[in-house]
């Protein structure tokens, strides 16, 4: 018996709709509002696919991008590092996900609610332990002289 | 008078601030080297392959003015494009950084 090798089609153009959406939702919070994050698409001379993740306004400038040739996904930074490759986008996507500076969002949550709960005890428990230590240095001698 | 329209300079955009239009500055820097490659005959994969990248992508992402031309690899950009080097950077430097350009070479020698 012989078997037939069949060479399959490179894919080319633009981005699917189910491929653009595994992409968007995988970075989804890397693309919350608050984070001033935008993405495009365009292509290649060739034709490939490209998604780019921009950074914030003003510079805008492309902090991840995704490309696919032919069957291959190719994970790139701004700057041209190649960071991930394969023929598989669900495992391109967490990729791209760990690679997404993740400061934001809920770094500042947590150091915003610190310094809240820092500012409350400044300003109202400080003045109450103070006033409590006064209290005993002024007690103190005289509950020593009952003693 | 000289300082005044250094003054003057700095009243269009305030120092340390990147301008808003840097994203169409980068693009006119993308349509100007894709013009480069294409008068060197070369395709982005050509090109890509000279400066060792394993795929033209990143070409690809510079030209569509998403990205910079990295300051590492730009004299060999320049060289591979068959651009004195010099001369490359300062053009890229108009659009990257115009504020800095201006401060350095002035409006008029663009």
């Amino acid at each position: 018996m012989s078997v037939v090798a069949f060479e399959r089609k490179p894919v080319t153009g633009a981005w699917s709709e189910s491929e653009l959406n595994t992409i968007v939702t995988a970075l989804n919070a890397a693309l919350a509002p608050a984070t001033g994050r935008e993405w495009e698409t365009g292509t290649t001379e060739n034709g490939d696919a490209q998604f780019y993740l921009l950074g914030s306004l003003p510079d805008q400038a492309c902090e991840l991008c995704l490309s696919r040739i032919g069957r291959r996904y190719i994970l790139e930074d701004g700057s041209g590092r190649l960071l991930f490759e394969h023929r598989n986008l669900d495992l391109v996507v967490l990729h791209a996900r760990a690679a997404v500076p993740s400061t934001s969002w809920l770094m500042v949550r947590m150091i915003t609610v610190w310094c809240a709960v820092r500012s409350v005890f400044h300003e109202k428990l400080e003045p109450m332990l103070a006033e409590t230590e006064e209290l005993l240095v002024q007690l103190a001698p005289q509950l020593a002289a009952f003693a | 008078m000289k300082r005044v329209k250094h003054q003057d300079v700095f009243a269009e955009r305030l120092p340390g601030k990147p301008a808003p239009e840097a994203k169409q500055l980068r693009k006119l820097a993308g349509d100007w080297l894709k013009l480069r490659r294409a008068d060197a005959e070369l395709s982005q994969a050509d090109l890509a392959a000279r400066l060792g990248l394993k795929y033209y992508t990143f070409i690809s992402q510079v030209e569509n003015g998403f990205s910079r031309v990295p300051t590492e690899i730009m004299g060999a950009w320049a060289s591979e494009l068959g651009l004195e080097p010099a001369p490359f950077a300062r053009h890229l430097l108009m659009y990257y950084e115009p504020e800095l350009y201006r401060l350095l070479f002035g409006a008029e020698s663009k």
